[in-house]
């Protein structure tokens, strides 16, 4: 049972990272999961049961570009918006981050008052 | 002719004059032994229609390391690696249908070859000779090793700047991504507590929280600060200069602030002339550095108020508008303005009871209006307030 409708899938190598995210989400009445690598994100992304991924990009393995690029080849989840929340805040690379198929991007470090209003922004008023 | 062609200058025999005349011509300065010729920098060689050798100088003896009794009557060849002398060949039929006078093999890497074998790059220019015993032609020939391994060093030394800059942009991304992810736990987590998410906070720790939150957003700005620094000094800030609305900057930078100024109990106010609507520039350093002034004179004003006020005038013979944040805080003392701009700069603000006042802002800013070819300066009274100027021309 989820207040706002929308489940969200958060995958963060940092735990301290991952931990905040889902405490924000949390706190502000949304049903969240987190992974901590890009395989299994993208695992638990394909059981459906999310209506907003967030990712980090810079993790070992599959990394968010690489995530993004299999989540949105995806027919089941290429509609489903992808966030990447992310430490890379160089010039070009939030251009770099749409370019590669994510539907936004978050900066860290996050601004906490402002997270979850975010995150809302980018779902879709119809999700399931 | 006076010298005999086919044996050369020192077997030239007694018809050879230049040595016995006591008052030389101008053919013997020209050719003779003691001729500009045979003491030029450059090897010379005369080859005839046939490619032999007829004429050599001094100096081709030193370059390929033969006595010239071991070149004359040969093919020029001889002084060719064996690879190339099947196009020579070519390329001397070639020439003998157009002779004139030109560097030879325009575009080509050309190569001699020493009598031990050894091969070094060369240049050669090359003359025709019409003369009444037939056609010859000379050419000059330098030895280019050395500049063609300083020309190497070069490329060298090149690519290896260029590594050094990719490097450096590498390090640099990747420690504003590692600054950043220990920052987005303290910050965050501070913002939880301070949010009161996990529970109630006592009046102490709400204080002491604040400090924390407040400290880590000043590293943070430190880390963009040094960050965007490091970037303008390669050369690396990227400038889009385009037709920025001026007043909507400035209201923009006002708004992001009012709420600030309002929390001191302080007046923000921002007039813009009619005529100052519209400027070339890069809009995102215009904000940043208006920003980094709105922000400073808020936090060294204890009361009464900060104003945006942004006129029309000429510098230079050009037009540009005039961008001025001015306080009635405690301004800055006539010693300290000078270095106001520095980096790291030290300066005394204890009677405002806070703990900065170092650090890289106005120095950015700087760095930040230079790039925009506009200038910053500032005015002061100490105890009275200060102004902060930025004049910026109105086209690029």
């Amino acid at each position: 049972m989820t207040r706002h409708g929308a489940r969200v899938l958060v995958i963060d190598d940092n735990a301290a990272n991952l931990e905040l995210a889902l405490y924000l989400l949390r706190a502000f009445g949304y049903e969240a999961e987190g992974r901590s690598d890009g395989a299994s994100g993208l695992e638990a992304a394909r059981s459906g049961r999310f209506g907003i991924v967030l990712t980090d990009i810079l993790m070992p393995g599959i990394d968010g570009y690489e995530l993004a690029r299999r989540f949105k080849s995806d027919a089941g989840l290429s509609s489903t918006p992808l966030v990447a929340l992310t430490a890379f805040a160089m010039g070009g690379d939030h251009e770099r981050i749409i370019a590669a198929g994510f539907d936004g991007c978050i900066t860290k470090p996050i601004d906490p008052h402002g997270f979850v209003a975010e995150v809302e922004s980018y779902l879709q008023p119809t999700s399931a | 002719m006076p010298f005999d062609l086919r044996s050369g200058f020192r077997n030239a025999g007694p018809n050879f004059t230049i040595v016995s005349q006591p008052k030389p011509t101008l053919h013997d300065i020209v050719i003779g032994q003691a001729s500009l010729v045979e003491h030029a920098p450059d090897a010379i060689v005369i080859i005839d229609e046939s490619g032999v050798i007829r004429l050599v100088n001094a100096q081709t003896e030193r370059l390929f390391g033969y006595y010239r009794e071991e070149l004359i009557g040969r093919p020029v060849e001889i002084l060719i690696p064996t690879r190339l002398h099947r196009r020579h060949v070519e390329d001397r039929r070639r020439y003998a249908a157009d002779p004139r006078v030109r560097p030879m093999g325009v575009g080509l890497e050309l190569f001699g070859t020493r009598k031990d074998g050894r091969e070094f790059p060369v240049e050669i220019s090359l003359s025709p000779i019409v003369t009444g015993e037939g056609k010859f032609v000379a050419s000059a020939i330098r030895d280019v090793t050395e500049r063609k391994a300083f020309e190497q060093r070069l490329r060298d030394l090149n690519a290896e700047l260029e590594d050094a800059s990719r490097a450096k942009d590498q390090f640099l991304a990747s420690m504003s991504h590692e600054l950043r992810t220990p920052l987005n736990a303290i910050i965050g987590f501070t913002g939880t507590l301070l949010m009161k998410l996990p529970g109630p906070l006592n009046d102490e720790q709400e204080r002491q929280l604040g400090i924390v939150a407040w400290s880590a957003r000043h590293l943070l700005s430190l880390i963009n600060d040094i960050l965007d620094l490091a970037k303008i000094h390669s050369g690396k800030r990227e400038m889009v200069f385009e037709t920025v609305p001026v007043a909507q900057v400035v209201s923009d930078v006002a708004a992001s602030h009012a709420a600030l100024a309002a929390d001191k109990g302080l007046e923000l106010t921002t007039q813009v002339a009619e005529d100052c609507e519209f400027a070339t520039t890069d809009r995102r350093s215009l904000r940043q550095i208006l920003l980094n002034l709105t922000n400073n004179a808020i936090k060294y004003t204890q009361k009464g108020s900060v104003r945006i006020d942004v006129h029309g005038a000429r510098r230079n013979g050009r037009s540009a508008i005039v961008l001025r944040v001015s306080d009635t805080g405690v301004g800055i003392k006539p010693e300290d303005q000078a270095r106001l701009f520095g980096a790291f700069e030290q300066f005394d603000f204890s009677h405002l009871g806070q703990f900065d006042g170092s650090g890289l802002g106005l120095h950015l800013c700087r760095n930040l209006a230079e790039l925009l070819g506009a200038e910053l300066s500032v005015t002061s009274k100490y105890g009275e307030g200060s102004a902060f100027t930025l004049t910026l021309p109105r086209e690029r």
